[in-house]
């Protein structure tokens, strides 16, 4: 029972973050900006519910602090068709940058005071556990059971004919991506109300990139990755576990596991393992080379 | 291939055309100065006093140039590591594990041979280093090929078992009993790179100088250079040119690996003379920042590192100095790279105004 409820609590930072780099990566915008986007997160959701008292406050702002620059990143990539991996990291240094310095500006080199952890509301888990699933099943039924969502697949597949057919492939790009950095920013605003209750700079630890790896791994698909997701965090906690109770393994072995049994079901999954068409790739009306 | 004979432009035309193409790049570097100034000033610091601490810390004293040429050893290779497959079309976020392995590598030979002379030890730990970063990033490179794995996927699950395996060497295998943390034995004497200079300075250094020059002029003047841009730029027309497109990304990546391994091995035979955990610091980052300013162009490469590591070195002597804090710097690389970028839109659309108004 604790097993499952570490893993839920592991996974939901990465839920949030890997669906909300599928949803920009499905309308074709690759946003490679997490690790920052989550510092971002971390900070503003952390500062704010300091400041404020209310976590809900502290996750709101994060998330908007998110959307300004997810937009930032879909208006370069389509007003300005500038590179998307490019712009991506750029933002995720500024992203990153801006989260160290707000966060050295209010708190400076003092002992941070801790935040409240978020309440449990149902089952002895918090209400972002059940958002982020609930979010992953919205987003699987959206996305295939909708139009919106069909046209949102569109864009992402072949731009070219969602614009001949009337889809606004720039404006579903620009919501995508600045909703999808959103849910990245509020990823990140749970690590400080969950697991260390400050701030700190090393508080993300890189899974920004798995959670691109966790994209990848699940297809670009909501349905897959919320399984991709569970299944991970349980190898992380899985591995966590093995090192305290000694199985006679080091424990630096025991902690590769999740990394290559990621590695290992990729192999085995690359049939399945599809990528959004346009991914990556910018969209020009005006451009005769089509693909 | 065409025929016609085209007049070479002569040295001075080529140097005014240079001098044009470089005026965006130096406006887009001033504008990233200029709003970081007014962050400065906004934060109640003296912006003149906070630039000239960060652009001067590495050239008042000898031991700032030693510092600064310190890091630029690490950024020019991991930049080239990055470099390298982006112009085959293929992101390598491996360079921290590759540089991870090529440590490990260097140490493994570097403890358990540490008898040998100098003559065969010092390149025997190059090499060993070299080839475990080539086989860390070859692993990625044949998922790619072989089973279609992206590679940022596997460059970056790679990154994090390094982590592990340094891990596990330096406070298992060969952990310092008396360093308190994860740190490997020191390694033998002869596979100490020798130092030049006061203060002393390694000559990796010097390695890195050739390394850099011979992979900008294979990649201007050598049919394998060719190739990699043509993969980059056209993957489909490569294929029909009868360019074998899968066999030269796979190179392009484990020549990317051997360069990280090679930085890797510097850092342990020229710096700490042990691995460290945690060693990689940020060079992953600051090495992709350093080739996207770039462009790319292999060339630009150890210049840009330069730049950064003099920005790098400085920004803790810009914090006593001024109360600036450090990562004001963080904002200011991002701020660069990002007026690069819009730069080049702002002349692409230039030129086709231009052309429009010709015709």
């Amino acid at each position: 029972m604790e097993f499952i409820a570490l893993t839920i609590t592991a996974m939901v930072p990465f839920l949030f973050v890997a669906q909300g780099t599928m949803l920009s990566g499905r309308a074709g915008i690759f946003n490679v900006a997490q690790e920052g986007l989550m510092l971002l997160g971390a900070a503003v959701g952390y500062l704010v519910s300091l400041a404020v008292g209310s976590n809900t406050v502290g996750i709101v702002v994060a998330g908007l602090a998110g959307a300004v620059f997810g937009a930032v990143l879909a208006w370069a990539t389509t007003y300005l068709r500038m590179d998307q991996f490019v712009v991506g990291l750029a933002l995720f240094f500024l992203a990153g940058g801006t989260a160290s310095l707000l966060y050295r500006v209010v708190i400076g080199n003092d002992e941070p005071p801790r935040i409240k952890p978020l309440p449990d509301v149902l089952l002895g888990q918090d209400l972002l556990v059940y958002l982020a699933i609930a979010l992953s099943i919205g987003l699987w039924w959206w996305l295939y059971r909708t139009d919106a969502g069909m046209r949102l697949r569109s864009v992402g597949e072949n731009p070219k004919a969602a614009d001949s057919l009337g889809i606004d492939v720039v404006r579903t790009r620009m919501v995508a991506g600045t909703v999808g950095a959103a849910l990245m920013a509020v990823g990140g605003a749970y690590l400080p109300m969950v697991f260390s209750g400050v701030y700190a700079d090393g508080i993300v630890a890189g899974r920004g990139w798995l959670a691109i790896a966790l994209a990848f791994f699940g297809g670009w698909r909501p349905q897959l990755i919320l399984l991709g997701s569970a299944f991970f965090a349980a190898m992380d906690v899985l591995a966590q576990r093995a090192q305290v109770l000694g199985i006679g393994v080091p424990h630096q072995f025991v902690s590769m596991l999740p990394y290559v049994a990621t590695l290992l079901v990729m192999v085995v999954a690359f049939r399945w393992a599809l990528v959004p068409q346009f991914l990556g790739k910018n969209y020009d009306r005006e451009s005769r080379i089509v693909g | 291939m065409s025929t016609a004979v085209l007049a070479r432009p002569s040295a001075g035309e080529r140097a005014r055309s240079a001098a044009v193409a470089a005026v965006p790049y130096v406006l887009a570097v001033l504008a990233a100065f200029a709003i970081v100034a007014v962050l400065i000033a906004l934060l109640g610091h003296d912006p003149a006093k906070a630039f000239r601490a960060v652009l001067t810390n590495s050239f008042r004293t000898p031991t700032g140039m030693v510092q600064t040429l310190q890091k630029w050893v690490p950024l020019t290779l991991l930049a080239l590591a990055f470099a390298i497959p982006l112009a085959a079309g293929r992101f390598n976020i491996g360079g921290e594990g590759q540089l991870i392995l090529g440590a490990t590598g260097s140490v493994a030979v570097g403890i358990t041979l540490s008898d040998l002379p100098m003559v065969v030890l010092l390149p025997l730990s190059i090499l060993a280093g070299v080839a475990a970063g080539a086989f860390w990033a070859g692993i990625s490179a044949w998922l790619m090929e072989r089973f279609r794995v992206n590679e940022i996927l596997s460059t970056v699950l790679l990154n994090f078992v390094s982590f592990e395996i340094l891990d596990y060497v330096a406070s298992v295998v060969w952990s310092d009993p008396g360093a308190g943390g994860a740190v490997t034995l020191p390694i033998g004497e002869g596979a100490v790179l020798p130092t030049l200079g006061r203060p002393p300075m390694h000559v990796g250094v010097l390695l890195v100088v050739v390394l850099a020059a011979v992979a900008a002029v294979l990649a201007r003047r050598s049919v394998a250079g060719f190739e990699l841009g043509a993969v980059g730029l056209n993957e489909r027309a490569a294929r029909l040119h009868g360019i074998r497109t899968g066999r030269v990304a796979v190179l392009s990546m484990v020549v990317a690996g051997a360069i990280g391994g090679l930085a890797g091995a510097i850092e342990v035979m020229g710096v700490h003379q042990r691995a460290i955990e945690g060693m990689q610091s940020n060079f992953l980052l600051l090495g992709i920042i350093i080739g996207l300013i770039a462009r790319g162009s292999l060339t630009a490469v150890p210049f840009v590192a330069f730049g950064i590591a003099v920005l790098e070195v400085g920004a803790g002597s810009m914090q006593r100095v001024s109360g600036a804090p450090v990562e004001i710097v963080l904002i200011l690389e991002g701020l660069i790279l990002l007026f690069i970028l819009m730069s080049d839109v702002v002349m692409t659309r230039r030129r086709r105004s231009r052309a429009k108004a010709a015709s």
